[in-house]
């Protein structure tokens, strides 16, 4: 697959009279990607992507859409992108199936058209028997499916979703995974913003950590879990020793009856360490080899827990 | 230039379709109060006050009372549509959409222009049955349109302003029922001290009230070609600050 750029965001910056809410974020996220957005409240995340859509205009930098400037061909660029925002719209005058028959029209489908692509959607979101009922009917869930089938409904290349998970019931939530897992294998480029750490290393092939209003990073979940200097072998003593010279070969420490190797391969190295302590007599009462999850890395770089 | 002709016309139907699925709020209560109106003027009050230009005084404020209606309803479907959207937050749904900035203000015009023109013409004839002369009916039905027009532009033009339904609340009560008063519904400027009738000749609402006048009864208090003209003007003038209001994109992009 050629490396097609689907987004392309420049020195973007968002001010808000004092409050600079974006400092300068360079994205690039490829045709076909699943890119995940990951950063406490407030970090500027949604900031981000509501620039990408129009929603907000930026003080400063240009986005592109497929190499095209989004304010000078704004008709190209919105009509390639759905987007689910974060908050749950509330048109309480018309039933779902005639609100899904406008946004399609707003895109400029039109209703003949859009009679199989609605159908297909509010059967994959499991909402075909709901469709005659007005917002006011709807459950919290139903609503929030809504809002993906609205992002849906034209179509579009490049998926936005801010938050999508966001306060819904586990099944719903992994109902959502399952169906972006099959958007992401037709070929969609999606875009997710997320605090939740599981579901970025779940779902992205990268991720960018965001944080008060910068992009502080972006790999691969593997790669990023890699900047973590952490043990990744923890063995715990049964006697109090203090010194280990057997070990020399590896990085570590002890501390309270605890050894911490650093090594890039934890499960490679673990027989050969044990082989050691064996050879020299010494007791091992438990050993285990901890999980680094984005947290981690999160926590790692800036010095705090993601949900604080 | 429009060029999403769908997107223009699924966005315009839904603003009108939106105002006919509330009918009872929508369209009764102007009929409603028209028929009060004709009863408590025509009936009770009919032989206390006198001829006004040479037509009795029932007949004389009907085309001020349909006026109004018209005002209130077209000014009131844009402005509230538009408030109501920013708070329910459909507005973002379809700002990014590939729609222009001429595209959004048009069709939330016509569902304005459309609900005033409808009260309008159901008022008309109501008024006709109730003995109002139309002299002559194209010209009453398009300055029916003129002005359904021009206050739902200035109905989306308050409402992309607004951040409440109180401060719409403000605009109805401060400044749309004041000039309808003062627009002469009730009376011929010619009746009021000379200050008053200076201060009318700025008012929109009296030469929608004049020009009405004189398409249906044939007398009004300024000339038709100058009530005409001020009312082409003023539809431009609301349509494009309306338009361009829409195209900064203040309160609904951030």
């Amino acid at each position: 697959m050629s490396k097609k750029l689907a987004i392309e965001i420049t020195n973007l910056t968002k001010s808000y009279e004092d409050v600079k809410a974006v400092r300068g974020i360079d994205l690039k996220i490829n045709k076909g990607e699943f890119y995940g957005l990951l950063g406490p409240n407030g970090a500027g995340k949604s900031t981000t992507i509501n620039s990408i859509t129009s929603l907000v205009k930026p003080s400063k930098g240009s986005i592109k859409i497929f190499d095209q400037d989004i304010e000078k061909n704004f008709r190209f660029a919105r009509s390639k992108i759905g987007i689910a925002q974060q908050e749950v719209s509330q048109d309480w005058f018309f039933p779902m199936e005639k609100l899904l028959y406008f946004q399609a029209g707003f895109y400029g489908v039109k209703k003949t058209k859009a009679k199989d692509r609605i159908d297909y959607i509010l059967n994959k979101l499991g909402l075909d028997e709901h469709k005659n009922k007005k917002m006011r009917e709807l459950s919290g869930g139903m609503k929030r499916r809504l809002q993906i089938a609205k992002a849906l409904v034209h179509d579009p290349e490049i998926i936005i979703l801010d938050e999508p998970t966001a306060g819904v019931d586990v099944e719903l939530r992994h109902d959502l995974w399952v169906y972006l897992q099959e958007l992401h294998k037709d070929g969609k480029t999606i875009l997710l913003t997320t605090h939740y750490i599981d579901e970025a290393e779940l779902l992205c092939e990268r991720v960018g950590i965001i944080d008060n209003g910068k992009l502080i990073v972006e790999d691969s979940v593997n790669n990023l879990k890699k900047l973590v200097n952490k043990s990744s072998i923890v063995i715990h003593l049964k006697d109090d020793i203090t010194s280990i010279n057997f070990l020399n070969d590896f990085n570590h420490h002890i501390s309270e009856k605890k050894v911490y190797v650093q090594t890039e391969s934890p499960n490679l190295d673990l027989p050969k360490i044990i082989l050691k302590f064996s050879e020299a007599s010494v007791n091992i009462e438990d050993v285990h080899i901890p999980q680094t999850s984005l947290e981690d890395v999160f926590l790692d770089l800036t010095g705090r827990k993601i949900n604080d | 230039m429009i060029r999403n002709w769908i997107g223009f016309y699924t966005l315009s139907s839904r603003e009108i379709m939106r105002f006919f699925s509330v009918w009872r709020q929508t369209i009764i209560p102007g009929i409603i109060t028209t028929l009060l109106y004709i009863f408590v003027f025509g009936v009770a009050l009919e032989n206390r006050i006198s001829e006004i230009n040479g037509v009795s005084y029932k007949i004389y404020i009907l085309p001020g009372l349909l006026m109004m209606n018209v005002i209130t309803n077209a000014t009131a479907n844009s402005a509230s549509s538009m408030l109501q959207m920013k708070l329910l937050q459909t507005l973002p749904e379809l700002l990014i959409t590939p729609l222009s900035s001429l595209e959004l203000s048009l069709s939330f015009i016509i569902g304005g222009t459309v609900r005033g023109f409808v009260n309008g013409v159901l008022i008309l004839l109501i008024c006709w049955m109730a003995g109002m002369p139309i002299i002559n009916l194209p010209l009453t039905l398009l300055f029916i349109f003129l002005v359904s027009w021009s206050f739902s532009s200035l109905g989306l033009f308050v409402g992309q302003l607004s951040d409440s339904w109180d401060q719409l609340a403000l605009i109805q009560n401060f400044v749309i029922t004041p000039f309808s008063f003062l627009g002469g519904i009730f009376y011929s400027i010619k009746m009021l001290p000379s200050w008053a009738m200076t201060l009318s000749q700025v008012n929109p609402i009296y030469y929608a009230i004049c020009a009405l006048r004189e398409s249906t009864l044939g007398v009004s208090d300024t000339s038709l070609v100058v009530s005409s003209i001020f009312l082409i003007i003023f539809t431009f003038a609301t349509t494009i600050i309306a338009v361009q209001l829409m195209a900064t994109g203040k309160k609904i992009r951030f």
